[in-house]
């Protein structure tokens, strides 16, 4: 997993409020594989960035080529709220972005993004207010993020705190996720297997072709 | 002496490796199922990272979800949606690349996981289990530990790891106390249950099922209890090993061999709850209460006894409650006060993991032999051995003889995944667990019920009470 310590790229501001998780990934995606370079990218807001043609809607922030290499979304609130389906994590991931700003999140949706190093907090609604006014201003115009200071430094130089467990701020400067975590605990897992099979050797164990 | 402990606390407290500052415990996982659902998500991320299943032969795919229940000799061929298709051939190809055993389309051990890993012995007593499937609990009827989780991040840690990060659970014990009367099965102990304490009455919960009439049932009914455990919000129910539980395992596949079966037997018996041990809510019914059931609106706990009436939300005085029986009896197309026996409906379905095991199909079978059905239905075993089974006891001829069709095992109707949905505006009486809008198929309108009731309200063509049928 990407580790996420500071970060300084271009936000795109997206002035829509719930933005529900069946909008990040809509649901045909759903059921595809997602491998490098067939990722979940293509789908990331699909029917907001596309028109039932398929052409770019070209009022759409997204598409303004001023934020191509955007990094970090400025969102409305409840972003990622409904279902929980995990691919949505995944489609902001390959779409490119690092980082999720909003009044407030899914929270599901949420900690699916920190799983996958995706910086997701939220920040108070008249400070997301004011980034998208900044943002409009200039498109194309920069954010630093400085997670372990825990602080946002806006186009106008404005520095605002934001809360993030220790927890999460932990994993995501290290980058690891929690499968990296429990690994920490492998010895623990092997003695603790050893001694169950000793003890208890009658578990069962399947086979590979089962069919015999 | 240790202090007193519930079934539930002993099987978590022998599985925790660490606790971690914020108070989840990491867990052993002795045994996982996997179905296609979500797990492809998993997989695709396990390849991305270069990473391994830990444990292979403690897994087992189980293609359930998406299979058709006919046309299987086909195999994928006999698949024609595409996406259906591609669901499962993509559990064929992750679990051959993850190197996992795997009973598909092919296998003659194929069903739904639910009812496969107590019938193949995978679930016994002591184990912690885990399945990408709300319904894991099923296991617990055979007092295991068995907890779902989720079909991506969940699922890629326990093949990566062979463990599990889970919150304790507080503890509930729902006591069924007296004998069930005549035509009472355990699918309306459960839902008599839910019905009482509503869909969100057992949440946080891990619950223990006892009492007499528990103990008096079969291991079909226990798994049927077990398995809603969910619709009352509980993501754990369990039962006490005991002789039912001792016999049913003896004659499975993976049972414990020779000397180890002495041993396995001496530990299991250490399990049961303590007598003082204490839990964090008790509930208690008297058996002799309970009547057939059937379910009248969107949620499990819409349902009353068979002999009663569409509720009228008039009379309802709860706000949030009345706006919900509202919006059910829309949905369902049903005007208050009307009989239950007076809802006439298109077809009927007998299986999932909740009711498809040999003894529901008997009960059907039962009520059906030697008459016809006047709406159309099918029947679909929980498992290729259950198909089996009923098939040398001459069941299928009874079901075909009745007008219905006799299909492959799996999860079939009971969510449509494979495409066998109940049509809009149709109205199925199901042995299912969810008559949730859109359950069966977009617009169908489902009535959960045992199957012997099924059995009633296929030969009426209306919801029937089946002790007129005696
Ligand atoms: S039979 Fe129904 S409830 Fe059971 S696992 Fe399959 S879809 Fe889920």
């Amino acid at each position: 997993m990407l580790a996420f310590t500071v970060l300084t790229a271009i936000a795109a501001p997206l002035d829509i409020a719930k933005i529900d998780t069946g909008m990040i990934l809509p649901g045909r995606y759903m059921r595809r594989h997602r491998r490098p370079g067939h990722d979940y990218g293509e789908a990331f807001l699909y029917d907001l960035r596309f028109d039932e043609t398929g052409r770019p809607r070209r009022d759409f922030v997204l598409n303004d080529p001023a934020y191509h290499e955007a990094k970090i979304l400025v969102a409305g609130g409840d972003f990622g709220c409904g279902s929980s389906r995990e691919g949505a994590a995944f489609a902001v991931m390959d779409y490119g972005l690092r980082a999720l700003l909003a009044p407030s999140f899914g929270e599901i949706f949420q900690v699916n993004c920190i799983q996958n190093g995706i910086l997701a907090v939220t920040l108070a609604e008249p400070v997301i207010h004011d980034l998208w006014r900044q943002l409009r201003a200039r498109p194309g115009s920069a954010l630093t993020i400085d997670l372990p200071n825990q602080r946002l430094i806006a186009p106008d130089g404005m520095r605002h705190e934001f809360d993030i467990g220790p927890l999460r701020k932990d994993r995501l400067i290290r980058g690891i996720d929690d499968i990296d975590v429990t690994l920490e605990h492998l010895d623990g897992i092997e003695a603790f297997e050893a001694k169950r099979r000793a003890r208890l050797p009658w578990l069962p164990a399947a086979k590979r072709d089962a069919r015999a | 002496m240790s202090a007193p402990r519930t079934l539930f606390e002993k099987i978590w407290d022998e599985h925790v490796i660490v606790v971690s500052p914020q108070g989840e415990a990491l867990l052993y996982v002795d045994f996982n199922l996997i179905n296609e659902g979500q797990s492809f998500l998993a997989f695709d991320q396990l390849r991305m990272e270069g990473r391994r299943a830990r444990r292979p032969e403690q897994h087992l795919a189980v293609t359930d979800h998406y299979l058709p229940t006919i046309n299987r000799a086909l195999g994928t061929a006999g698949m024609p949606n595409p996406e259906i298709r591609r669901v499962v051939e993509m559990l064929d190809e992750n679990a051959a690349e993850f190197r996992l055993p795997h009973v598909g389309w092919f296998h003659p051990d194929q069903g739904i996981a639910h009812v496969i890993a107590p019938e193949l012995g995978i679930a016994q007593p002591g184990m912690l289990i885990t399945c990408n499937d709300s319904h894991t609990a099923t296991n617990g009827a055979c007092g295991a530990l068995a907890v779902p989780i989720g079909g991506g991040n969940q699922l890629r840690h326990v093949v990566a790891t062979q463990t599990v990060w889970l919150k304790q659970p507080k503890t509930m014990r729902i006591s069924i106390d007296g004998r069930l009367p005549n035509a009472v099965t355990a699918k309306d102990v459960v839902l008599s249950v839910i019905r009482e304490i509503g869909v969100g009455g057992a949440t946080g919960y891990a619950v223990e099922y006892a009492g007499p009439a528990i103990t008096a049932m079969s291991m079909e009914g226990r798994l049927t209890v077990c398995n809603m455990s969910i619709e009352a919000g509980a993501r754990i129910g369990m039962i006490a090993p005991d002789e039912t539980t001792y016999q049913f395992l003896a004659g499975s596949k993976n049972a414990p061999q020779d000397g180890d079966w002495d041993a396995a037997l001496a530990y299991w018996q250490t399990l049961p709850t303590d007598a003082d041990a204490v839990f964090d809510r008790e509930l208690a019914f008297d058996a002799a209460r309970f009547a057939p059931m059937v379910s009248w609106g969107t949620s499990p706990d819409d349902c009353s006894p068979v002999d009663g009436v569409v509720p009228d939300p008039a009379q309802i005085a709860d706000a949030e409650r009345r706006r919900h029986v509202e919006r059910a009896l829309d949905y369902m197309r049903l005007t208050p006060t009307t009989p239950l026996e007076r809802i006439a409906i298109d077809r009927v379905f007998i299986g999932s993991c909740t009711n498809s095991r040999i003894e529901d199909l008997r009960a059907a079978a039962q009520v059906l032999k030697g008459r016809r059905a006047v709406v159309p239905g099918m029947v679909s075993p929980g498992s290729s051995a259950v198909k089996r089974q009923a098939e040398s006891e001459g069941l299928d001829r009874i079901f075909i003889a009745a007008g219905l069709e006799w299909r492959d095992s799996g999860c079939s109707m009971c969510n449509g995944s494979n495409g066998e949905l109940v049509a809009p505006g149709e109205r199925c009486a199901s042995t299912t667990n969810r008559n949730f809008e859109g359950r069966q198929g977009r617009g169908a309108l489902t009535h959960i019920m045992s199957p012997a009731m099924v059995a009633a309200a296929a030969l009426s063509g209306r919801l029937a009470d089946v002790r007129r049928f005696d």
